[in-house]
């Protein structure tokens, strides 16, 4: 049988049956359009997450006081007895790797403003935080770049923070004060929204050197250094390892590249997606079955065509190739009408609930619009088989 | 009228005239029905194991950390740096409280623990009280606990984690020999027996000092955690409120701690994965509406193939309503059949689970059964109906020509 001939009956007997082979592929589309969706939230949730940490830049590399676990933070960050000081922080910059460091104390004080108060995160950090973590000002400066220890006190707010204190009133040259110790206003950093439900404005920044005071803390609780773009993490991680072993005779910090991290957490999340992707495939799976029912089912309505078919020459080849393409035929229109389905209500979700993050994992849905097909050919290859072992005299005579 | 069993032996009779399709259809219900109950279980399965490992450190347990954040619903503050630190003495104001029973004031920090061997390893410090044995159902192996019940005591005792204790002496022998930890010496007076990873505190790779020489070592006062212990869980809101009022007065009046109770951290965790499961038993649950939707079509042939068998039911005088009843029986024997190996399958799946994995409760969940029950009949009557009328408005003339109209 020819080429041209076989697709035509395939589609022939397809077209036959028209409620028979809609319902199928129906159920086939379902389940494509489940996996597809799927796979678009993974997807949407992967890229989101990405976002979030690549908002701060992607050459960044965190080091911190102790072991490190894989997503960074260690113990060794609350408290140590080799803790990583400001000293560090400043022999750090020798090195002409580096275009930003940042040693960075957090905590938590009350900040007051006359007679308003209001209990915030506060970040002892350098003049290098806006470069580094790619922050902008609203209005003032960032703490100007002064020696550690002699860091005037001044401080920088948060948007939610200025609003909270001041209202809508120019804070700039305000004094402010935090603990015991008194800072005056220099700035106003932009709304930078949450991070992993941290409020990211609902901070002030004070000169690191004051935040040790404040704290009474003589270690820092991480350094931040930015790398000059083109660099590799590996490369300026073993630079910054050398110096810090130097000067502390071990190693006693972990660094964390942010590129490294990214790398793991894209993975997991490409795992989840694929988990995610299996959950759908169940429905497939069940599609799959109503091929292989409706194939069955063909079978025994066309034992005697399939006869006729075979006295007039037809190789078993051809009756095979005949019923596995009708089953693919099957499957791949269902996975086209699931795709166009779930591509569907991906812009319906976007438009409705622009929150929501999902994203049509391309290589996915094309893998399921083959997986479809594939899926048609295996339901149909039990009843293909059949179908071609049939004796052409028997199946004359089932008439 | 037809009689209810003779319609059921009709129904039944002619699926089992068609074997093959009756078995590869009800199949498809099979993997739906056993798909939804062996996710369920699954998820109950970590729930519950998640809740009792909380609930296995007791309900009645409060945290109080230093520094509070007034964007609501956020994170506490991890960190824990705050101007006026928790103190000792607060801890120790705490034990005064009547609905309190037991309080352990907590360091962390990391420090190098090196023997004289000159084996070296960076471990996690815990400093504690002796009261942490019960507050946290720690066991020891070998030796004995701290004792010191006087927490501002320096006292040069340490107890190991299996994990580090083994890093360090391997198979000598450790108790009674000194070790150094940071820049300070004591002894080894017990061993922890190995409690696996219990949510969030390995306790096998660290060393528990009491706090009064955790605070030497890592020359700091401010206390990272204290740990109250109610006397029962009905005062824990009662005690919380105590906690905070009497810190509140100790610092000055001002109200600067977070306190979370171990109920509302077992409640979001809860709440999580339940939601989680739910989601998983909704996705795995649209393969039922897939077999419903291959069910429908099913019958849809099968009326094509049986229209002269239909006309001669009508014949013999069948009501319209006969032959509704007939087709809708057999399409939700198909179903019933379809669920109940589902459910056999999915039980058995579960029952699996829980052999091979004895400590993670894996058990379909009530709910898990009846959604997957309930909506794989719903799916056989919906889809079934359609087809069943249709039979049923057949005229029984045109039927039996068999020319169709």
């Amino acid at each position: 049988m020819r080429v041209p001939d076989l697709i035509k009956f395939s589609i022939g007997a397809v077209r036959a049956h028209r409620q028979r082979s809609l319902l199928t592929i129906l159920g086939i589309a379902v389940g494509i359009a489940t996996v597809v969706l799927l796979t678009a939230l993974g997807e949407g949730l992967r890229q989101f997450v990405m976002g979030e940490f690549t908002q701060f830049g992607t050459n960044l590399i965190a080091i911190q006081p102790g072991k490190a676990s894989t997503f960074g933070g260690s113990v060794g960050q609350i408290s140590t007895n080799r803790p990583l000081s400001i000293d560090d922080a400043r022999a750090l910059s020798r090195l002409s790797l580096l275009d930003g460091i940042v040693p960075v104390i957090q905590g938590n004080a009350q900040v007051k403003f006359g007679d308003r108060k209001r209990r915030t995160m506060i970040f002892g950090v350098s003049a290098a935080m806006p470069r580094t973590f790619r922050m902008t000002l609203a209005s003032g400066r960032f703490l100007p770049n002064q020696d550690y220890e002699n860091a005037q006190a001044f401080a920088v707010l948060g948007a939610k923070l200025y609003t909270e204190l001041f209202g809508r009133a120019n804070p700039l040259g305000a004094r402010i004060r935090v603990g015991e110790d008194s800072f005056r206003v220099v700035g106003v950093m932009q709304s930078k929204g949450q991070f992993l439900g941290f409020d990211l404005d609902d901070t002030l920044y004070v000169p690191v050197s004051k935040a040790a005071a404040l704290f009474n803390r003589n270690g820092v609780h991480e350094i931040d250094v930015l790398y000059r773009l083109g660099l590799s993490s590996a490369y300026v991680s073993a630079d910054i390892k050398r110096l810090l072993i130097a000067r502390h005779g071990q190693e006693d910090f972990s660094l964390t590249a942010q590129d490294k991290m990214l790398e793991v957490m894209g993975s997991i999340l490409t795992v989840l997606t694929a988990g995610v992707a299996a959950l759908g495939g169940i429905s497939l799976v069940v599609g799959a079955v109503g091929i292989a029912t409706i194939m069955t089912i063909a079978l025994t309505e066309r034992v005697s065509e399939v006869g006729l078919l075979r006295a007039l020459g037809a190789t078993r080849g051809d009756i095979l190739r005949c019923f596995l393409l009708e089953a693919a035929t099957l499957g791949a229109i269902g996975g086209g009408v699931g795709v166009a389905l779930a591509i569907g209500v991906v812009a319906l979700l976007r438009a409705v609930a622009p929150t929501i993050p999902v994203q049509v994992d391309w290589p996915y849905a094309t893998a399921a619009l083959l997986f479809a097909s594939v899926i048609g050919i295996i339901a149909g290859l039990a009843p293909a088989v059949r179908a071609a072992r049939l004796d052409p005299i028997e199946a004359l005579r089932a008439e | 009228m037809l009689q209810l069993h003779d319609a059921l032996a009709l129904a039944a009779g002619s699926l089992r005239a068609q074997g093959k399709r009756s078995l590869l259809i009800s199949l498809a219900t099979t993997i739906g029905v056993a798909a939804v109950m062996l996710l369920t279980a699954l998820g109950e399965g970590a729930r519950q194991y998640v809740v009792g490992e909380f609930s296995a450190l007791g309900t009645n347990l409060l945290v109080v950390l230093p520094g509070r954040n007034e964007t609501v619903g956020g994170p506490p503050p991890v960190m824990g740096e705050t101007p006026r630190e928790l103190r000792l003495s607060d801890a120790t104001a705490l034990l005064r409280l009547p609905d309190v029973q037991r309080v352990v004031p907590i360091m962390v920090g990391s420090a190098n623990v090196s023997v004289t061997s000159g084996k070296e390893r960076e471990a996690t410090i815990l400093g504690v009280s002796a009261a942490m044995l019960e507050v946290r159902h720690l066991v020891v192996a070998t030796g004995r606990f701290l004792t010191t019940t006087d927490t501002a005591r320096v006292d040069a005792s340490c107890v190991l984690g299996p994990t580090l204790a083994h890093e360090l002496y391997a198979n000598q022998a450790a108790l009674g020999t000194w070790l150094r930890i940071g820049d300070r010496r004591c002894r080894v007076v017990g061993i922890l027996d190995n409690t696996g990873v219990s949510l969030g505190n390995d306790f096998n790779d660290i060393a528990l000092l009491p706090v009064a020489a955790a605070q030497a070592l890592l020359n700091t006062q401010g206390l990272f955690r204290i740990l109250v212990e109610t006397h029962d869980s009905h005062g824990i809101e009662r005690a919380a409120n105590a906690v905070r009022r009497v810190i509140k007065a100790r610092h000055e009046g001002e109200d600067d701690v977070t306190i979370i109770t171990q109920d509302s951290v077992v409640a979001t965790f809860d709440r999580i994965l339940r939601t989680i499961t739910l989601a998983v038993a909704a996705v795995s649950g649209i393969s039922l509406l897939v077999a419903g939707i291959l069910i429908m079509n099913v019958m849809l042939v099968a009326i094509a193939q049986r229209r002269s068998e239909i006309g001669l039911l009508k014949a013999l005088g069948a009501t319209a309503r006969d032959i509704r009843t007939l087709f809708l029986l057999e399409a939700l024997l198909l179903t019933v059949a379809g669920a109940a190996l589902g459910t056999l399958l999915g039980m058995t799946g579960a029952l699996v689970l829980r052999l091979v994995y004895p400590s993670f409760p894996a058990a379909v969940p009530w709910w898990g059964a009846l959604g997957a029950l309930t909506i794989s009949l719903g799916c056989g009557i919906i889809f079934g109906v359609g087809p069943a009328r249709r039979a049923s408005q057949l005229d029984p003339v045109q039927a039996l020509s068999a020319r169709g109209p």
